[in-house]
């Protein structure tokens, strides 16, 4: 062993210094420099996308390929799985790179990052778009400017298979009380009325319950303003909401709670359920040969004097206000607003949404038309509760929610704890 | 079969007298510490101390944060859920780490004997922790699903009562979670004490023996001190795996329903990325640390004081 002169005190002494210098903790909330936008780099537009289902993630394929054929300016999409997206977009929105664009939802999730002045400005793309009715305008608007160009929507409803409900001899009903019969209907048959799927890994549907009761009790404007933190959750019209839920509690899957929603979809399309709130999202997963099966109507009118609502969630892209390829972006957003794109993009995914441009054509079916009928006659459309609050109140819901369905007779304590919760969700 | 341990090549005696000849390192050496060293201090202990410092602020991950002092460790005292989440990971602890280790010694004791098959028993008991944890909590989760396994086996069997909705029941969530975590550490835990026994003399057996000493009196006065060693490594991987229990417990329910099956780890994961509350998050993190750090290190500290004794 050869002396090297370096001894074990200057070695550690060596060590202490690295040490104190990791102690530099504040470098961890810099958020780098902050490029403004407008600097011209070369390279493609591009997109960001959370669209990871495979027939989703090649309609997006679809959509960058046609405005590639175009022109000039080219985009490029980058696939990002769903959950990774959502937690990592702060960070692709506070990056000194961006990507240009990103697809993302409607409602207080894009507002929330436009307050923070994340979002590109693109006003410009919407002077003179037609096709765009005034509520999608006003959905895409924050402080008086635009900052999300809607793509597609779809709706929500009481799914059901035609079939089933003529061998059980009961028609869709309109009110609550009608509801609540056919409910007894078809548990007399041997059949769980209603179905759910909203076990640990998708709680959240659940909230579509939740949101359409408050719609329908309270109204639109309460119901977003107390997912905005206006009222509390422990407030007697929210207690109404839920009394009026016990009274269909009875007839819902004892089950429901431990079956994810696609497992919730099998049991309607077998005929173990007999109807199901759910968006029209469950004809990704529904065989062909039963799609022309399925049928929806809207959920039942509580009080007949309170307008109708539906949810409606919008589905789009935004673009981040440090973009460096500022005019190509417009440029692609402005793509994207045409109905060849939003065809283009239907075409390839399994067409059970809406395009946001009404002169765009959809997949025509008799379903999807009388979706789209119900939203345009509606008074009002809200997103969903996570669009309508904040992805940070979600959870508060999916825990509410869940207790609530499982013990219904703890709804005093259930409301108190999700109002303080909500609180801190608010607060921080 | 005796063990060979050897001890590492001592560095040559420093000559006797009041001449100090300084220690030194050799390069090899030097290289082979630092750069883990190096890798580590940047990836592992400076987010660690920024973690510690973020746990001072309030902070949502897009804007610029703000210092609450205090506030957060004042609030994990009276936010419900840090409590239940506390006294889960508690209970985890306690029966998670407690069965493996119990579990591990007595799968080490019966698979000792170099017997004909024994491999074979040791292998199929290691295989679990070589599989990812989450592609083992996907295939506990079809068994426990409402027609799943489990509930097939126990209607079979007449046992129709006892059928639950395993994971979402907020009586039985836990544990249902603990079985795969459990099937898993046990044949780590295992292999640690196969090592451990291995070493231990086998004259000291024959002795016993023929002083007449029981196999219980053999376990308790030769096996388990001999072990000791093997118990501090055991108490630290378990303690640590128990406070890293994230992703069996996160695939399987989520930390839910309603936060039944809460750990402090799902909790300050749910906390930071779907509250977005990074501050208090970091807060729950030096909690999960402190506490990790404080039990072993008091257990080391005994130990190493009972072996000095």
């Amino acid at each position: 062993m050869t002396t090297t002169g370096l001894s074990r005190r200057s070695f550690l002494a060596g060590l202490g210094a690295v040490g104190a210098a990791t102690a530099l903790g504040g470098c961890v909330t810099s958020t780098g420099s902050q490029a403004t936008a407008g600097g011209s780099a070369t390279g493609p537009v591009t997109l960001q996308s959370n669209l990871s289902a495979p027939s989703a993630k090649a309609a997006m394929q679809a959509l960058v390929d046609s405005f590639n054929k175009k022109g000039a300016t080219q985009a490029s999409l980058n696939t990002v799985a769903s959950e990774t997206f959502r937690t990592q977009l702060p960070t692709y929105l506070t990056s000194a790179n961006p990507p240009d664009v990103l697809t993302w939802y409607a409602g207080s999730v894009a507002r929330s990052y436009a307050d923070k002045n994340l979002l590109l400005d693109v006003s410009e793309v919407w002077t003179g778009l037609s096709g765009y009715s005034d509520a999608l305008k006003q959905l895409s608007t924050d402080s008086g400017k635009q900052i999300f160009i809607p793509a597609s929507y779809y709706f929500w409803g009481m799914f059901y298979r035609k079939s089933n409900f003529a061998k059980w001899g009961v028609t869709a009903p309109t009110t609550w009380a009608e509801f609540l019969q056919v409910c007894e209907t078809i548990k007399g048959k041997g059949v769980t009325p209603i179905g759910l799927g909203a076990d640990n890994s998708t709680p959240w549907v659940a909230s579509g319950w939740f949101d359409y009761l408050n719609i329908r009790v309270n109204g639109a404007n309460y119901h977003r303003e107390l997912l905005a933190g206006k009222h509390s959750f422990a407030d007697p019209q929210v207690h109404k909401v839920f009394d009026q839920w016990k009274t269909a509690l009875p007839y819902f899957d004892p089950k429901g709670t431990a079956l994810s929603f696609q497992d919730a979809t099998t049991n309607l399309l077998q005929g173990r359920t007999g109807m199901m709130l759910i968006g029209t999202f469950l004809l990704d997963t529904t065989p062909k040969e039963d799609v022309d099966d399925i049928d929806f109507f809207r959920f039942p009118i509580v009080d007949p004097t309170m307008p109708l609502v539906e949810e409606a969630p919008t589905d789009g892209f935004y673009a981040s206000a440090h973009t460096q390829r500022k005019p190509h972006t417009l440029e692609f957003l402005k793509y994207l607003t045409t109905a060849e794109a939003q065809e283009a993009y239907l075409k390839s995914s399994a067409g059970s949404s809406l395009p946001a441009n009404s002169t765009a054509k959809d997949a025509g079916t008799p379903l999807i038309t009388k979706g789209k009928e119900m939203l345009t006659k509606a008074a009002d459309l809200t997103q969903f509760f996570n669009r309508d609050s904040s992805d940070a109140l979600q959870p508060t819901a999916d825990a509410a929610l869940i207790k609530f369905i499982q013990h219904p007779e703890q709804i005093d304590s259930i409301l108190t704890d999700w109002q303080s919760a909500a609180k801190k969700v608010w607060t921080s | 079969m005796t063990a060979t341990l050897t001890a590492p090549a001592a560095a040559p005696p420093s000559p006797a007298g009041p001449r100090r000849k300084r220690r030194t390192l050799s390069p090899t050496l030097l290289a082979f510490v630092l750069v883990p060293l190096l890798v580590e201090s940047l990836w592992v202990f400076w987010p660690a101390i920024q973690g510690v410092y973020l746990s001072f602020t309030s902070w949502d991950g897009v804007s610029p944060p703000t210092m609450v002092g205090f506030g957060n460790y004042a609030e994990l005292f009276s936010d419900p859920t840090f409590g239940k989440a506390f006294l889960d990971t508690v209970l985890w602890l306690v029966l998670f780490g407690g069965l493996s280790a119990v579990g591990g010694l007595a799968m080490a004791m019966l698979l000792l004997k170099d017997r004909r098959g024994v491999g074979f028993y040791r292998a199929a008991l290691f295989t679990p922790v070589v599989f990812s944890l989450v592609a083992t909590a996907l295939i506990w989760q079809a068994i426990y699903q409402p027609n799943g396994l489990v509930n097939t086996v126990l209607g079979a069997i007449g046992l129709d009562s006892w059928q639950h909705s395993w994971l979402s029941d907020a009586n039985t969530a836990l544990y249902a979670v603990i079985v795969p975590a459990l099937w898993r550490q046990i044949g780590y835990i295992m292999v640690l004490y196969l090592a451990g026994l291995k070493g231990i003399d086998p004259t000291l057996y024959e002795a016993a023996t023929v002083d007449g000493a029981t196999k219980w009196q053999q376990f308790t006065k030769i096996t388990l001190p001999q072990l000791s060693s093997v118990n501090s490594v055991v108490l630290s991987v378990i303690i640590i795996d128990s406070l890293r229990s994230f992703d069996v417990v996160w695939a399987l329910t989520r930390g839910g329903p309603y936060h039944s099956s809460e750990l402090l780890s799902t909790y300050m994961y749910s906390t930071a990325f779907q509250s977005l509350r990074l501050g208090y998050a970091s807060a729950l993190a030096v909690v999960i640390f402190v506490l990790a750090f404080g039990v072993i290190l008091t257990y080391l500290v005994r130990a190493f004081r009972d072996a000095d004794a």
